[in-house]
């Protein structure tokens, strides 16, 4: 789940596939409209992407070797891709940090982070890194996930060294003003209302994440509970940079137009003299076994025909069931000849759009599945046509047919991830931090092609179970009828 | 499969604008037209094993008249299958092999496009030829996406973000021309029928009245060869090109389109005017102010509406452009109760064009913004293939994209000057705010007249 700088224009038209990426962007909280198109091809952050590779073939594009990975004395770790396709390049740095290392008291605070780390530091003063970094040439982007904070810059390579000094200084200098972070509340709980006014999904998935945990942190929003927003204190935001933003926390990936020499006389010029700190503590709450179906309901005025969201627990990223939970999304909802969006949407014309996911997690998380209702169709209905569907795979299992397009979908994917500088360097650097090392973007398509019918028949049977799934309603009627008291 | 809703194409190129490195020029591709008049474009780009193709017709929604959403529904129904395979059977053939078919249309002109490996270089092209040559316009299916099409269009209407464009459009040419609606609306689409759509399919699509373009990772030589084969026989027709526009004449009043959103929680607003055309020479000059202005995160508005007074979480400015006309537009959000706080901010910050004027600093840094950000935008095969067919249906060339850094070089405070006063609106502002009405409506006739709709109201109409 993810929450943005800035977010997508207000032009933007959502439908089919689109609705699908801009829900993922919705999941996410951006530091900020984009201004660039770059980001907009950045903001479709699919999975695929990070599923991709599996046939022989794909390493002519990237391969292993290709990335110089190297650790500094301080712990920070840095990868760099040379590609000189374009003359610009860019930097990635992903802090390992986001909702999960909150508490109650002081949700949404990662976001909120990710907001103050671009309002001024020792060298560079309050707007000075925005302004500093746009007359060089560069723009920047940021987002906040469950399990992450990420910072985006794009420049021409000719810039490279600004953006060493810039990231350095908020890194180790970060001046947190009383003034600006009370300014700063407005904007997130704009960006908070807007996000609720504008996405129903937005809208829907805090109440099913909310009742899907009771324990562990992905509990709450990425952007938070509003008296959270208004209330954490200067101590806290002190506290939260010290502990998280540490050179031994993150991870940066530079991709693009530079040389591996500069950027490793740069990184220890810049980087290597910020000191280590103390690990954060570990989050070690196991969400507890969930041992009947949770149902949660949202009544919005606006909202057309009924919404429904199912959350089924899954493990996390580096389970060996990954694989086949990924691939089992695909099977269900990629693609018009996927079975959900075939006999959902055109074959009984109960649904006008649905969609499945499996997030990225560090810890065990969700596998999603939305739908919004055909015209004149129930939520009652709905449902129970998803679960039909659902029970079909537990029952019946999937066709070598099927999990081969799977297959075929993400080695094309792959290439398309591929094909800018964004995707690579994003791909690389989620690698390392979800899968515990980008290496494994080598061995993916070992580890897609290993799956079989069977495993993912078994992954469907093992998770995608009654007694452990939240179901939400979002509808614009009361949550009541005549027979009830 | 993918489908693409009426992307304002013309958006990416203008308030994007941010051009140019050092001598950047469109990588080099082939015109050439064959003997039944077709446009073929073609670009080698070998880095990944991809290929994308459009095919571009020129029509669009501002050909539809009375019949809102012809054109759209025409497109859309393109790809729910061909005389030889059936929606199912072409729906499993493009995702078995990782492809997108996509349609979309705008105001001007349709596209179907796909996105596909090189290895499926043959199967895919050839089933993008026979969606728009031999379209199986079924009946069922045809009913099918009527309904789903009917919905989205109230469903669209749950966001104000997704639909103020329409209004604002509306409001700044009309109800003809750009200020058609591409999707149409409810009344309008229910009575379109698959014979409206055949008639239509059989007036526009033909050879002399489109383009093919195809960028990626082939041998030009072969797919010369194989465009010729697969289109050679495309038919000419003798409806060419678009009917000329009439443009639309400036507002003579300032006015302001209220939509009521009876739940809403905060103000979404856009202000405006008339902007300029796609082939303007003065296009690239116009979005580097614009960057300075709310093209930005450092921008005048942003960091007035956000920054200084947390106000918002962001706004920002864009001219968006058609062949003939554009329209210039202040977009941001905020809550309810400081919807005026935030127009009056927006109108203040607005008038420092004109009143302060745009500092050497200032240009020097847009300046490399707007060219430290150009080359990314056309990195892939998609990018450059949906450039390419923006310049078929805008009908702009390829001069915009080669001498924009030079254009970009030669702006001057005394030029910025001069474009803001000839063509950044001024007097007569039009403003669209949705929100809700009962909250807002009195403090909004400072503005200009107000007219109010309800958000559920169906389709446009200012009434």
């Amino acid at each position: 789940m993810l929450v943005i700088k800035f977010t997508p224009p207000l032009t933007i038209k959502v439908k089919n596939k689109q609705i699908i990426n801009a829900i993922m962007q919705l999941n996410e909280q951006i530091r900020f409209n984009t201004f660039s198109w770059s980001l907009n091809m950045k903001s479709i952050k699919t999975f695929a992407l990070l599923c991709g590779l599996l046939l022989p073939g794909l390493s002519s594009a990237t391969k292993v070797e290709d990335i110089h990975s190297f650790e500094l004395a301080n712990g920070m770790k840095i990868m760099v891709l040379e590609d000189h396709s374009i003359p610009n390049a860019n930097m990635y740095l992903f802090w390992e940090v986001g909702s999960r290392n909150e508490y109650p008291g002081i949700t949404g605070l990662a976001h909120f982070f990710e907001h103050m780390m671009f309002n001024g530091s020792k060298k560079y003063g309050p707007k000075m890194f925005d302004r500093t970094m746009e007359a060089a040439g560069g723009s920047n982007n940021a987002y906040t996930t469950e399990n992450l904070t990420v910072y985006t810059d794009w420049f021409p390579s000719s810039a490279l060294e600004t953006i060493f000094d810039l990231e350095a200084d908020r890194i180790a200098n970060l001046a947190i003003d009383k003034d600006v972070v009370e300014s700063e509340r407005g904007v997130v709980t704009s960006e908070r209302s807007t996000g609720l006014e504008n996405s129903n999904y937005r809208a829907i998935s805090e109440e099913v994440k909310n009742a899907a945990f009771r324990a562990h942190p992905y509990s709450w929003s990425v952007i938070g509970h509003q008296s959270d927003i208004e209330n954490w204190s200067l101590q806290d935001l002190k506290d939260f940079h010290k502990t998280y933003y540490a050179p031994n926390n993150a991870v940066v990936v530079i991709a693009g137009n530079v040389k591996v020499a500069e950027v490793k006389k740069l990184a220890k010029k810049y980087f290597e003299p910020i000191p280590a700190q103390a690990p954060p503590r570990e989050v070690h709450t196991v969400e507890p076994e969930q041992k009947g179906e949770r149902r949660v309901y949202l009544q919005k005025a606006s909202v057309t025909t009924p919404n429904i969201l199912m959350g089924f627990h899954i493990p996390e990223t580096q389970h060996q069931d990954y694989y086949a939970l990924d691939i089992l999304s695909d099977v269900l909802s990629t693609g018009d000849s996927s079975r959900l969006q075939k006999s959902l949407i055109n074959e009984q014309q109960l649904a006008s759009s649905v969609f499945s996911y499996v997030p990225q997690s560090i810890d065990p998380n969700l596998f999603y599945v939305y739908a919004v209702a055909a015209d004149g169709v129930t939520a009652e209905t709905l449902e129970k046509a998803i679960i039909k569907e659902i029970n079909q795979v537990v029952l019946e299992g999937i066709t070598e047919q099927e999990l081969q397009k799977v297959k075929n979908t993400k080695l094309v994917n792959f290439y398309r991830q591929m094909s800018t500088i964004n995707g690579k360097a994003d791909t690389i650097g989620s690698y390392q931090m979800y899968f515990g090392d980008y290496k494994k973007l080598f061995t993916a398509p070992e580890d897609y092609n290993k799956v079989t019918v069977a495993d993912v028949q078994r992954a469907a049977k093992t998770y995608l179970r009654k007694a452990n799934r939240t179901v939400g309603v979002l509808s614009s009627q009361e949550d009541s009828n005549d027979a009830d008291l | 499969m993918m489908r693409i809703f009426n992307t304002f194409l013309t958006l990416c190129l203008l308030t994007a604008s941010k051009v140019a490195l050092a001598s950047y020029t469109l990588p080099e591709y082939e015109k050439f037209t064959l003997k039944n008049g077709l446009t073929v474009y073609l670009m080698e780009q070998n880095e990944v094993p991809l290929i994308d193709a459009r095919v571009v017709i020129n029509v669009g929604a501002i050909h539809d008249g009375k019949q809102a959403g012809l054109s759209y529904l025409t497109s859309e129904n393109l790809v729910l299958g061909t005389t030889s395979l059936a929606k199912a059977k072409l729906d499993e053939t493009v995702d078995f092999v990782g492809a997108n078919l996509f349609s979309s249309t705008n105001l001007e002109f349709s596209t179907v496009g796909a996105s596909f490996a090189k290895k499926d270089s043959e199967k895919i092209l050839t089933i993008l030829r026979d969606t728009v040559l031999t379209p199986r316009f079924d009946q069922t299916e045809f009913d099918k996406f009527k309904t789903r099409h009917a919905l989205n269009l109230t469903q669209q209407k749950e966001s104000p973000r997704a639909v103020i464009d329409n209004y604002f459009n509306r409001l700044v040419f009309g109800e003809n021309g750009y200020g058609s609606i591409v999707a149409g609306d409810k009344e309008s689409v229910d009575k379109l029928t698959v014979a409206d759509i055949k008639m239509h399919h059989q007036k526009w699509y033909t050879a002399n009245n489109a383009a093919v373009v195809i960028v990626g990772d082939f041998d030009v030589k072969q797919m010369k060869r194989d465009v010729n084969k697969l289109f050679g026989d495309w038919e000419k027709g003798s409806q060419k090109a678009s009917d000329p526009i009439s443009v639309a004449a400036k507002p003579a009043k300032a006015q302001v389109l209220l939509v009521n959103k009876g739940d809403a929680r905060e103000s979404t607003f856009l202000i405006g005017g008339k902007g300029i055309a796609m082939n303007n020479k003065d296009r690239v000059g116009i979005s580097v102010v614009n960057t300075i202005l709310g093209g930005r995160f450092t921008s005048w508005l942003n960091d007035e509406l956000r920054v200084n007074t947390g106000l918002t979480y962001g706004a920002r400015s864009r001219f968006a452009s058609y062949s003939q006309d554009g329209s210039f537009a202040i977009s941001t959000f905020t809550k309810t109760e400081t919807t005026i706080d935030a127009i009056d901010l927006a109108l203040k910050t607005y008038a420092r064009l004109w009143e302060k004027g745009i500092d050497e600093k200032t240009l020097a840094s847009a300046k490399a913004y707007v060219k430290g950000q150009f080359p990314p935008r056309f990195e892939t095969s998609g990018q450059l293939a949906g450039l390419l067919a923006n310049m078929y249906g805008y009908g702009f060339g390829e001069s915009y994209i080669n001498t924009f850094e030079e254009q970009v070089d030669s702006l001057t405070a005394k030029k910025a000057a001069s474009l803001i006063k000839q063509y950044f609106p001024k007097e007569n502002l039009q403003f669209v705010v949705v929100g809700k009405a009962e909250a807002i409506r009195d403090s909004l006739t400072k503005y200009g007249q107000v007219s109010q709709v309800d958000i559920q109201d169906i389709g446009f109409e200012i009434k």
